[in-house]
Protein backbone atom coordinates (compact mmCIF):
# COMPACT_ATOMS: atom_id res chain seq x y z
CA UNK A 1 0.00 0.00 0.00
CA UNK A 2 1.90 3.10 -1.18
CA UNK A 3 1.56 6.08 1.08
CA UNK A 4 1.21 9.77 0.41
CA UNK A 5 3.63 11.52 2.72
CA UNK A 6 2.28 14.97 2.00
CA UNK A 7 -1.18 14.26 3.41
CA UNK A 8 -0.58 11.43 5.88
CA UNK A 9 -0.03 12.10 9.53
CA UNK A 10 2.77 9.97 10.93
CA UNK A 11 1.66 7.01 12.98
CA UNK A 12 4.98 7.02 14.81
CA UNK A 13 7.14 10.05 15.32
CA UNK A 14 10.50 10.20 17.06
CA UNK A 15 12.07 13.57 17.68
CA UNK A 16 15.72 13.76 18.75
CA UNK A 17 15.46 10.53 20.67
CA UNK A 18 18.48 9.35 22.62
CA UNK A 19 18.70 6.24 24.75
CA UNK A 20 21.63 5.74 27.07
CA UNK A 21 21.90 2.59 29.16
CA UNK A 22 23.76 2.92 32.42
CA UNK A 23 26.49 3.67 32.92
CA UNK A 24 27.11 5.35 29.57
CA UNK A 25 26.20 3.00 26.71
CA UNK A 26 24.62 5.05 23.96
CA UNK A 27 22.21 2.73 22.14
CA UNK A 28 20.32 5.33 20.12
CA UNK A 29 21.54 8.86 19.55
CA UNK A 30 19.50 11.85 18.50
CA UNK A 31 17.20 9.88 16.23
CA UNK A 32 14.36 11.65 14.46
CA UNK A 33 12.03 9.54 12.39
CA UNK A 34 8.49 9.63 11.05
CA UNK A 35 6.72 6.39 10.19
CA UNK A 36 3.52 6.83 8.25
CA UNK A 37 0.30 4.90 8.33
CA UNK A 38 0.39 1.97 5.91
CA UNK A 39 4.13 2.20 5.42
CA UNK A 40 6.61 -0.64 5.41
CA UNK A 41 9.94 0.50 6.82
CA UNK A 42 13.12 -1.52 6.95
CA UNK A 43 15.57 -0.66 9.72
CA UNK A 44 18.92 -2.13 8.91
CA UNK A 45 22.25 -2.14 10.66
CA UNK A 46 24.87 -4.32 12.24
CA UNK A 47 24.25 -6.19 15.46
CA UNK A 48 24.34 -3.72 18.33
CA UNK A 49 23.54 -0.79 16.06
CA UNK A 50 20.45 0.06 18.12
CA UNK A 51 17.65 -1.55 16.05
CA UNK A 52 16.18 -3.54 18.95
CA UNK A 53 16.38 -0.52 21.27
CA UNK A 54 14.49 1.57 18.72
CA UNK A 55 11.77 -1.10 18.47
CA UNK A 56 11.56 -1.28 22.29
CA UNK A 57 11.28 2.51 22.50
CA UNK A 58 8.39 2.56 20.03
CA UNK A 59 6.40 -0.06 21.96
CA UNK A 60 7.41 1.57 25.26
CA UNK A 61 9.35 -1.34 26.61
CA UNK A 62 12.04 1.24 27.13
CA UNK A 63 11.76 4.94 27.79
CA UNK A 64 14.06 7.43 26.07
CA UNK A 65 16.75 9.25 27.99
CA UNK A 66 16.00 12.31 25.90
CA UNK A 67 13.59 13.20 23.14
CA UNK A 68 9.95 12.69 22.25
CA UNK A 69 8.16 9.63 20.94
CA UNK A 70 4.57 9.78 19.73
CA UNK A 71 2.49 6.86 18.58
CA UNK A 72 -0.86 7.66 16.97
CA UNK A 73 -0.45 11.22 18.19
CA UNK A 74 0.09 10.26 21.83
CA UNK A 75 3.25 11.21 23.68
CA UNK A 76 4.51 7.96 25.19
CA UNK A 77 6.13 9.73 28.12
CA UNK A 78 2.74 10.96 29.30
CA UNK A 79 0.66 7.86 28.67
CA UNK A 80 -1.09 6.04 31.51
CA UNK A 81 -0.62 2.35 32.32
CA UNK A 82 -4.05 1.61 30.86
CA UNK A 83 -3.07 3.64 27.81
CA UNK A 84 0.08 1.55 27.35
CA UNK A 85 -2.00 -1.62 27.66
CA UNK A 86 -4.47 -0.43 25.04
CA UNK A 87 -1.63 0.63 22.77
CA UNK A 88 0.15 -2.71 23.05
CA UNK A 89 -3.05 -4.51 22.08
CA UNK A 90 -2.93 -2.59 18.82
CA UNK A 91 0.79 -3.03 18.24
CA UNK A 92 2.11 -6.43 17.28
CA UNK A 93 5.70 -7.09 18.26
CA UNK A 94 7.73 -10.08 17.10
CA UNK A 95 10.71 -10.20 19.41
CA UNK A 96 14.16 -11.32 18.41
CA UNK A 97 14.13 -13.88 21.22
CA UNK A 98 10.52 -14.89 20.30
CA UNK A 99 9.22 -14.78 23.91
CA UNK A 100 7.04 -17.83 23.52
CA UNK A 101 5.78 -20.07 26.29
CA UNK A 102 7.59 -23.34 25.63
CA UNK A 103 5.10 -25.51 27.51
CA UNK A 104 2.09 -24.14 25.68
CA UNK A 105 0.99 -25.18 22.25
CA UNK A 106 1.40 -23.13 19.11
CA UNK A 107 -2.34 -22.46 19.16
CA UNK A 108 -2.26 -21.27 22.78
CA UNK A 109 0.74 -19.05 22.18
CA UNK A 110 -0.89 -17.27 19.27
CA UNK A 111 -4.33 -17.16 20.88
CA UNK A 112 -2.87 -15.44 23.94
CA UNK A 113 -2.49 -12.18 22.03
CA UNK A 114 -6.19 -12.20 21.15
CA UNK A 115 -7.38 -13.43 24.53
CA UNK A 116 -6.07 -10.30 26.23
CA UNK A 117 -8.43 -8.30 24.01
CA UNK A 118 -11.31 -10.56 25.10
CA UNK A 119 -12.01 -11.74 21.56
CA UNK A 120 -14.46 -14.62 21.27
CA UNK A 121 -13.13 -18.16 21.09
CA UNK A 122 -14.66 -18.61 17.65
CA UNK A 123 -12.92 -15.53 16.26
CA UNK A 124 -9.62 -16.54 17.84
CA UNK A 125 -9.82 -20.04 16.41
CA UNK A 126 -10.53 -18.80 12.89
CA UNK A 127 -7.80 -16.17 12.99
CA UNK A 128 -5.18 -18.59 14.34
CA UNK A 129 -6.02 -21.12 11.63
CA UNK A 130 -5.66 -18.41 8.99
CA UNK A 131 -2.26 -17.31 10.29
CA UNK A 132 -1.00 -20.86 10.62
CA UNK A 133 -1.96 -21.50 7.02
CA UNK A 134 -0.24 -18.30 5.88
CA UNK A 135 2.97 -19.30 7.64
CA UNK A 136 2.75 -22.98 6.72
CA UNK A 137 2.41 -24.07 10.35
CA UNK A 138 -1.02 -25.72 10.29
CA UNK A 139 0.41 -29.13 11.13
CA UNK A 140 2.21 -27.69 14.18
CA UNK A 141 -0.93 -26.20 15.74
CA UNK A 142 -1.08 -28.57 18.73
CA UNK A 143 2.65 -28.96 19.25
CA UNK A 144 4.30 -27.35 22.22
CA UNK A 145 6.34 -24.29 21.26
CA UNK A 146 9.39 -25.75 22.98
CA UNK A 147 9.33 -28.74 20.60
CA UNK A 148 9.59 -26.59 17.47
CA UNK A 149 12.72 -25.64 15.53
CA UNK A 150 14.04 -22.07 15.85
CA UNK A 151 12.64 -21.17 12.45
CA UNK A 152 9.20 -22.49 13.38
CA UNK A 153 9.29 -20.66 16.69
CA UNK A 154 10.15 -17.49 14.83
CA UNK A 155 7.12 -17.89 12.62
CA UNK A 156 4.89 -18.56 15.65
CA UNK A 157 6.18 -15.34 17.21
CA UNK A 158 5.28 -13.50 13.99
CA UNK A 159 1.84 -15.09 13.90
CA UNK A 160 1.23 -13.95 17.48
CA UNK A 161 2.35 -10.42 16.59
CA UNK A 162 -0.03 -10.41 13.62
CA UNK A 163 -2.95 -12.04 15.44
CA UNK A 164 -4.91 -8.90 16.27
CA UNK A 165 -4.47 -7.41 12.79
CA UNK A 166 -2.33 -4.67 14.39
CA UNK A 167 -2.21 -1.14 13.08
CA UNK A 168 1.55 -1.26 13.73
CA UNK A 169 3.70 -4.36 13.53
CA UNK A 170 7.25 -4.26 14.81
CA UNK A 171 9.38 -7.22 13.76
CA UNK A 172 12.84 -7.61 15.21
CA UNK A 173 15.04 -9.81 12.98
CA UNK A 174 12.03 -11.76 11.71
CA UNK A 175 14.00 -13.88 9.27
CA UNK A 176 17.11 -14.51 11.34
CA UNK A 177 16.48 -18.24 11.58
CA UNK A 178 14.58 -18.84 8.37
CA UNK A 179 15.45 -20.54 5.11
CA UNK A 180 14.58 -18.71 1.84
CA UNK A 181 11.22 -20.46 1.52
CA UNK A 182 10.16 -19.53 5.04
CA UNK A 183 11.51 -16.00 4.52
CA UNK A 184 9.21 -15.73 1.51
CA UNK A 185 6.25 -16.75 3.70
CA UNK A 186 7.10 -14.04 6.21
CA UNK A 187 7.41 -11.40 3.48
CA UNK A 188 4.03 -12.52 2.16
CA UNK A 189 2.54 -12.20 5.63
CA UNK A 190 3.82 -8.62 5.89
CA UNK A 191 2.43 -7.84 2.45
CA UNK A 192 -0.89 -9.45 3.40
CA UNK A 193 -1.17 -7.40 6.62
CA UNK A 194 -0.13 -4.23 4.88
CA UNK A 195 -2.50 -4.59 1.97
CA UNK A 196 -5.46 -6.18 3.73
CA UNK A 197 -5.39 -4.36 7.08
CA UNK A 198 -3.38 -1.29 6.16
CA UNK A 199 -0.92 -2.21 8.87
CA UNK A 200 2.24 -0.17 9.26
CA UNK A 201 5.20 -2.50 9.41
CA UNK A 202 8.64 -1.83 10.79
CA UNK A 203 11.18 -4.56 10.14
CA UNK A 204 14.50 -4.44 11.95
CA UNK A 205 16.91 -6.68 10.08
CA UNK A 206 20.45 -7.20 9.00
CA UNK A 207 19.32 -9.66 6.30
CA UNK A 208 19.75 -7.81 2.97
CA UNK A 209 17.77 -10.43 1.08
CA UNK A 210 14.48 -9.10 2.41
CA UNK A 211 14.98 -5.44 1.56
CA UNK A 212 17.34 -5.56 -1.44
CA UNK A 213 14.57 -5.41 -4.01
CA UNK A 214 12.06 -3.45 -2.01
CA UNK A 215 10.55 -0.19 -3.07
CA UNK A 216 9.81 0.65 0.56
CA UNK A 217 11.87 2.92 2.74
CA UNK A 218 15.10 1.49 4.13
CA UNK A 219 16.88 3.26 6.99
CA UNK A 220 20.18 2.30 8.53
CA UNK A 221 21.26 2.55 12.12
CA UNK A 222 24.95 2.83 12.75
CA UNK A 223 26.23 3.17 16.30
CA UNK A 224 22.80 4.45 17.33
CA UNK A 225 22.60 7.08 14.60
CA UNK A 226 19.99 6.88 11.88
CA UNK A 227 20.58 7.59 8.22
CA UNK A 228 19.17 6.62 4.84
CA UNK A 229 20.46 3.34 3.49
CA UNK A 230 23.56 4.01 1.34
CA UNK A 231 22.37 1.95 -1.64
CA UNK A 232 18.93 3.45 -1.81
CA UNK A 233 16.84 3.68 -4.92
CA UNK A 234 15.48 7.02 -6.20
CA UNK A 235 12.11 6.06 -4.76
CA UNK A 236 13.71 5.43 -1.40
CA UNK A 237 15.51 8.79 -1.56
CA UNK A 238 12.20 10.46 -2.28
CA UNK A 239 10.62 8.73 0.69
CA UNK A 240 13.52 9.59 2.97
CA UNK A 241 13.40 13.24 2.00
CA UNK A 242 9.72 13.26 2.82
CA UNK B 1 -19.86 -11.58 29.84
CA UNK B 2 -16.88 -12.37 27.61
CA UNK B 3 -14.68 -10.67 30.19
CA UNK B 4 -16.07 -12.81 33.02
CA UNK B 5 -15.70 -15.98 30.96
CA UNK B 6 -12.06 -15.12 30.31
CA UNK B 7 -11.33 -14.40 33.95
CA UNK B 8 -12.90 -17.68 35.04
CA UNK B 9 -11.13 -19.63 32.30
CA UNK B 10 -7.83 -18.01 33.20
CA UNK B 11 -8.38 -18.88 36.88
CA UNK B 12 -9.06 -22.50 35.94
CA UNK B 13 -5.95 -22.51 33.76
CA UNK B 14 -3.83 -21.11 36.57
CA UNK B 15 -5.09 -23.74 39.00
CA UNK B 16 -4.46 -26.55 36.51
CA UNK B 17 -0.93 -25.34 35.83
CA UNK B 18 0.05 -24.90 39.47
CA UNK B 19 -2.35 -27.30 41.22
CA UNK B 20 0.30 -28.49 43.71
CA UNK B 21 1.07 -25.01 44.98
CA UNK B 22 -2.46 -24.00 46.06
CA UNK B 23 -2.97 -27.38 47.76
CA UNK B 24 -0.81 -26.31 50.72
CA UNK B 25 -2.68 -23.11 51.58
CA UNK B 26 -5.94 -24.98 51.07
CA UNK B 27 -4.88 -27.49 53.71
CA UNK B 28 -3.65 -24.70 56.00
CA UNK B 29 -6.90 -22.77 55.64
CA UNK B 30 -8.91 -25.94 56.30
CA UNK B 31 -6.96 -26.78 59.47
CA UNK B 32 -6.96 -23.19 60.73
CA UNK B 33 -10.71 -22.88 60.28
CA UNK B 34 -11.25 -26.28 61.89
CA UNK B 35 -9.13 -25.35 64.90
CA UNK B 36 -10.68 -21.93 65.35
CA UNK B 37 -14.24 -23.08 64.76
CA UNK B 38 -13.77 -26.00 67.16
CA UNK B 39 -12.81 -23.75 70.08
CA UNK B 40 -15.36 -21.15 69.06
CA UNK B 41 -18.09 -23.78 69.02
CA UNK B 42 -17.18 -24.92 72.54
CA UNK B 43 -16.98 -21.32 73.68
CA UNK B 44 -20.40 -20.35 72.33
CA UNK B 45 -21.95 -23.44 73.91
CA UNK B 46 -20.25 -22.67 77.22
CA UNK B 47 -21.62 -19.13 77.11
CA UNK B 48 -25.10 -20.48 76.50
CA UNK B 49 -24.74 -23.01 79.30
CA UNK B 50 -23.41 -20.30 81.62
CA UNK B 51 -26.44 -18.13 80.88
CA UNK B 52 -28.74 -21.07 81.58
CA UNK B 53 -26.99 -21.84 84.87
CA UNK B 54 -27.42 -18.22 85.87
CA UNK B 55 -31.13 -18.52 85.18
CA UNK B 56 -31.42 -21.57 87.46
CA UNK B 57 -29.63 -20.04 90.42
CA UNK B 58 -31.02 -20.74 93.89
CA UNK B 59 -29.74 -19.59 97.29
CA UNK B 60 -30.34 -21.93 100.23
CA UNK B 61 -30.15 -20.58 103.78
CA UNK B 62 -29.67 -23.41 106.29
CA UNK B 63 -31.10 -22.55 109.67
CA UNK B 64 -30.34 -23.90 113.13
CA UNK B 65 -33.98 -23.60 114.17
CA UNK B 66 -37.38 -24.21 112.55
CA UNK B 67 -39.12 -21.14 111.27
CA UNK B 68 -42.55 -20.80 112.75
CA UNK B 69 -45.54 -19.65 110.74
CA UNK B 70 -45.46 -16.32 112.61
CA UNK B 71 -41.84 -15.68 111.70
CA UNK B 72 -42.25 -16.34 107.99
CA UNK B 73 -43.88 -13.01 106.84
CA UNK B 74 -41.18 -11.01 108.64
CA UNK B 75 -38.35 -13.02 107.12
CA UNK B 76 -39.93 -12.89 103.69
CA UNK B 77 -40.28 -9.10 103.90
CA UNK B 78 -36.65 -8.72 104.99
CA UNK B 79 -35.46 -10.78 102.05
CA UNK B 80 -37.66 -9.03 99.48
CA UNK B 81 -36.55 -5.63 100.84
CA UNK B 82 -32.94 -6.51 100.06
CA UNK B 83 -33.48 -7.49 96.46
CA UNK B 84 -36.00 -8.65 93.85
CA UNK B 85 -36.90 -12.25 94.40
CA UNK B 86 -39.02 -14.55 92.29
CA UNK B 87 -40.07 -16.82 95.10
CA UNK B 88 -39.17 -17.88 98.64
CA UNK B 89 -39.77 -21.41 99.87
CA UNK B 90 -39.55 -22.36 103.52
CA UNK B 91 -38.49 -25.99 104.01
CA UNK B 92 -39.02 -27.60 107.38
CA UNK B 93 -36.95 -30.53 108.72
CA UNK B 94 -39.71 -33.00 107.87
CA UNK B 95 -40.13 -31.57 104.35
CA UNK B 96 -36.39 -31.82 103.76
CA UNK B 97 -36.47 -35.41 104.95
CA UNK B 98 -39.40 -36.21 102.66
CA UNK B 99 -37.58 -34.69 99.68
CA UNK B 100 -34.42 -36.67 100.35
CA UNK B 101 -36.43 -39.79 100.79
CA UNK B 102 -38.13 -39.21 97.45
CA UNK B 103 -34.80 -38.54 95.76
CA UNK B 104 -33.30 -41.75 97.11
CA UNK B 105 -36.31 -43.63 95.75
CA UNK B 106 -35.60 -47.38 96.13
CA UNK B 107 -32.67 -46.75 98.44
CA UNK B 108 -34.61 -44.71 100.93
CA UNK B 109 -34.21 -47.60 103.41
CA UNK B 110 -30.86 -46.19 104.44
CA UNK B 111 -32.78 -43.38 106.13
CA UNK B 112 -34.68 -45.77 108.36
CA UNK B 113 -32.30 -45.45 111.27
CA UNK B 114 -32.17 -41.69 110.99
CA UNK B 115 -34.98 -39.66 112.35
CA UNK B 116 -36.66 -36.90 110.29
CA UNK B 117 -34.84 -34.33 112.39
CA UNK B 118 -31.33 -34.92 111.16
CA UNK B 119 -31.67 -32.49 108.24
CA UNK B 120 -31.64 -28.74 108.97
CA UNK B 121 -34.59 -26.55 108.08
CA UNK B 122 -33.90 -24.06 105.29
CA UNK B 123 -35.16 -21.14 103.22
CA UNK B 124 -34.83 -21.46 99.44
CA UNK B 125 -34.52 -18.07 97.79
CA UNK B 126 -35.02 -17.90 94.03
CA UNK B 127 -33.75 -14.54 92.77
CA UNK B 128 -35.09 -13.00 89.58
CA UNK B 129 -33.51 -14.34 86.31
CA UNK B 130 -31.51 -11.18 85.86
CA UNK B 131 -29.42 -11.88 88.94
CA UNK B 132 -26.53 -13.62 87.21
CA UNK B 133 -23.75 -11.36 88.36
CA UNK B 134 -21.40 -13.21 90.70
CA UNK B 135 -20.76 -10.13 92.88
CA UNK B 136 -24.48 -9.54 93.38
CA UNK B 137 -24.99 -13.20 94.26
CA UNK B 138 -22.19 -12.98 96.84
CA UNK B 139 -23.73 -9.83 98.34
CA UNK B 140 -27.09 -11.54 98.49
CA UNK B 141 -25.50 -14.56 100.18
CA UNK B 142 -23.79 -12.35 102.75
CA UNK B 143 -27.07 -10.64 103.51
CA UNK B 144 -28.91 -13.94 103.89
CA UNK B 145 -26.30 -15.04 106.44
CA UNK B 146 -27.39 -12.14 108.68
CA UNK B 147 -30.95 -13.46 108.95
CA UNK B 148 -32.00 -14.77 112.39
CA UNK B 149 -30.95 -18.41 112.94
CA UNK B 150 -29.05 -18.56 109.61
CA UNK B 151 -26.20 -21.07 109.93
CA UNK B 152 -24.93 -21.34 106.39
CA UNK B 153 -25.78 -20.10 102.90
CA UNK B 154 -25.24 -22.22 99.83
CA UNK B 155 -25.38 -20.28 96.59
CA UNK B 156 -23.36 -22.31 94.08
CA UNK B 157 -21.45 -19.11 93.30
CA UNK B 158 -18.11 -20.86 93.74
CA UNK B 159 -19.04 -23.32 91.08
CA UNK B 160 -20.30 -20.52 88.86
CA UNK B 161 -17.06 -18.62 89.44
CA UNK B 162 -14.97 -21.61 88.37
CA UNK B 163 -17.22 -22.00 85.34
CA UNK B 164 -16.67 -18.32 84.58
CA UNK B 165 -12.88 -18.75 84.83
CA UNK B 166 -13.03 -21.65 82.40
CA UNK B 167 -15.16 -19.63 79.98
CA UNK B 168 -12.64 -16.77 80.18
CA UNK B 169 -9.79 -19.18 79.50
CA UNK B 170 -11.70 -20.51 76.53
CA UNK B 171 -12.19 -16.96 75.31
CA UNK B 172 -8.42 -16.51 75.31
CA UNK B 173 -8.00 -19.77 73.37
CA UNK B 174 -10.60 -18.61 70.84
CA UNK B 175 -8.82 -15.28 70.46
CA UNK B 176 -5.48 -17.04 70.01
CA UNK B 177 -6.83 -19.51 67.47
CA UNK B 178 -8.61 -16.63 65.73
CA UNK B 179 -5.32 -14.75 65.51
CA UNK B 180 -3.65 -17.88 64.20
CA UNK B 181 -6.42 -18.14 61.63
CA UNK B 182 -5.87 -14.56 60.47
CA UNK B 183 -2.08 -14.90 60.32
CA UNK B 184 -2.05 -18.30 58.63
CA UNK B 185 -4.65 -17.35 56.05
CA UNK B 186 -3.26 -14.02 55.02
CA UNK B 187 0.40 -14.99 55.14
CA UNK B 188 0.19 -18.49 53.71
CA UNK B 189 -2.13 -17.45 50.90
CA UNK B 190 0.01 -14.42 50.23
CA UNK B 191 3.22 -16.47 50.27
CA UNK B 192 1.79 -19.18 48.02
CA UNK B 193 0.54 -16.63 45.56
CA UNK B 194 4.01 -15.18 45.53
CA UNK B 195 5.33 -18.62 44.56
CA UNK B 196 2.66 -18.87 41.86
CA UNK B 197 3.61 -15.45 40.53
CA UNK B 198 7.29 -16.39 40.50
CA UNK B 199 6.61 -19.69 38.73
CA UNK B 200 4.54 -17.86 36.12
CA UNK B 201 6.84 -14.89 35.79
CA UNK B 202 7.52 -15.65 32.11
CA UNK B 203 3.86 -15.89 31.21
CA UNK B 204 2.95 -12.73 33.13
CA UNK B 205 5.75 -10.89 31.38
CA UNK B 206 4.45 -11.95 27.96
CA UNK B 207 0.91 -10.99 28.95
CA UNK B 208 2.19 -7.54 29.86
CA UNK B 209 3.93 -7.27 26.48
CA UNK B 210 0.74 -8.25 24.72
CA UNK B 211 -1.16 -5.48 26.47
CA UNK B 212 -3.09 -7.54 28.99
CA UNK B 213 -5.01 -5.25 31.33
CA UNK B 214 -4.46 -5.19 35.07
CA UNK B 215 -7.82 -6.90 35.54
CA UNK B 216 -6.89 -9.68 33.11
CA UNK B 217 -3.70 -10.46 35.02
CA UNK B 218 -4.77 -9.73 38.57
CA UNK B 219 -8.37 -10.87 38.80
CA UNK B 220 -7.68 -14.59 38.19
CA UNK B 221 -5.07 -14.53 40.96
CA UNK B 222 -7.48 -12.72 43.26
CA UNK B 223 -10.17 -15.25 42.42
CA UNK B 224 -7.70 -18.01 43.23
CA UNK B 225 -7.27 -16.56 46.73
CA UNK B 226 -11.03 -16.21 47.17
CA UNK B 227 -11.55 -19.80 46.07
CA UNK B 228 -8.92 -20.99 48.53
CA UNK B 229 -10.77 -19.13 51.29
CA UNK B 230 -14.13 -20.55 50.27
CA UNK B 231 -12.97 -24.12 49.72
CA UNK B 232 -10.65 -24.20 52.75
CA UNK B 233 -13.24 -22.83 55.17
CA UNK B 234 -15.99 -25.01 53.69
CA UNK B 235 -13.86 -28.10 54.22
CA UNK B 236 -12.89 -26.97 57.73
CA UNK B 237 -16.50 -26.30 58.72
CA UNK B 238 -17.67 -29.54 57.13
CA UNK B 239 -15.01 -31.46 59.10
CA UNK B 240 -16.14 -29.74 62.29
CA UNK B 241 -19.77 -30.56 61.55
CA UNK B 242 -18.94 -34.25 61.13
CA UNK B 243 -16.91 -34.14 64.33
CA UNK B 244 -19.85 -32.50 66.09
CA UNK B 245 -22.24 -35.12 64.75
CA UNK B 246 -19.91 -37.88 65.91
CA UNK B 247 -19.60 -36.40 69.41
CA UNK B 248 -23.32 -35.64 69.64
CA UNK B 249 -24.27 -39.19 68.64
CA UNK B 250 -21.79 -40.76 71.09
CA UNK B 251 -22.41 -38.52 74.09
CA UNK B 252 -26.07 -37.55 73.79
CA UNK B 253 -28.35 -38.57 76.62
CA UNK B 254 -28.71 -37.45 80.21
CA UNK B 255 -25.01 -36.76 80.63
CA UNK B 256 -22.70 -33.86 79.93
CA UNK B 257 -24.00 -32.84 76.53
CA UNK B 258 -27.60 -32.95 77.62
CA UNK B 259 -26.71 -30.60 80.46
CA UNK B 260 -25.10 -28.16 78.04
CA UNK B 261 -27.53 -28.73 75.16
CA UNK B 262 -24.58 -28.79 72.73
CA UNK B 263 -25.57 -27.22 69.40
CA UNK B 264 -23.79 -26.41 66.13
CA UNK B 265 -23.35 -22.89 64.80
CA UNK B 266 -26.49 -21.27 63.44
CA UNK B 267 -26.45 -20.77 59.63
CA UNK B 268 -25.72 -17.03 60.03
CA UNK B 269 -22.57 -17.68 62.07
CA UNK B 270 -21.45 -20.43 59.67
CA UNK B 271 -21.89 -17.95 56.82
CA UNK B 272 -19.96 -15.30 58.75
CA UNK B 273 -16.99 -17.65 59.32
CA UNK B 274 -17.07 -18.58 55.63
CA UNK B 275 -17.20 -14.94 54.60
CA UNK B 276 -14.41 -13.95 56.99
CA UNK B 277 -12.17 -16.71 55.56
CA UNK B 278 -12.87 -15.57 52.00
CA UNK B 279 -12.09 -11.97 52.94
CA UNK B 280 -8.85 -12.95 54.72
CA UNK B 281 -7.63 -15.04 51.79
CA UNK B 282 -8.57 -12.29 49.36
CA UNK B 283 -6.63 -9.78 51.43
CA UNK B 284 -3.63 -12.16 51.40
CA UNK B 285 -3.87 -12.47 47.63
CA UNK B 286 -4.28 -8.75 47.20
CA UNK B 287 -1.19 -8.12 49.28
CA UNK B 288 0.92 -10.36 47.05
CA UNK B 289 -0.63 -9.10 43.85
CA UNK B 290 0.06 -5.49 44.74
CA UNK B 291 3.56 -6.27 45.91
CA UNK B 292 4.83 -8.72 43.32
CA UNK B 293 2.97 -7.97 40.12
CA UNK B 294 4.02 -4.88 38.30
CA UNK B 295 1.75 -4.01 35.42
Amino acid sequence: MPRDASTDKPLVELVNVTKIYPPDVVAVEDVSLRIYKGEILFLTGMSGAGKTTLIKLICRLETPTRGLIEVAGRDLSHISTAGVQRMRQKIGVAYQDFRLLDKQTVLQNIAMAMEVTYASTKVIRARVEELLALLNLSDKRDKRAGELSRGEQQRVALARAAANGPSLLLADEPTGNLDPAATELVINLFRHLNEKNGSTIVVATHDPSIYAETEHRVMTLNNGQLSAHPNRSPRQIELFEA
Amino acid sequence: MQFLAYILRQTGKNLRQTWGTPAMPLLTVTLSVLLFAFFFLIYTNMLRASARLGDDIRLIVYLDQEVTAQMRPGLEKKIRDFGPVEKIVFVSRSEAFARLSAQLDKEKDILNDLGPDFLPPSIEVYPLKNLNDLTKISQFSEFLLTLPHAAKVQSGSDWLRRFGYFTNLLRVVVLLSGSLLIISMTFIVSYTLRLTVLSRQGELEILRLLGATSAYIRLPLLLEGMMQGFLGSSLGLAALYFLYQYIASRFSGPGFLRLFDFTFFPPELTGAILLASIVLCTVGSLFSIRRFIRI
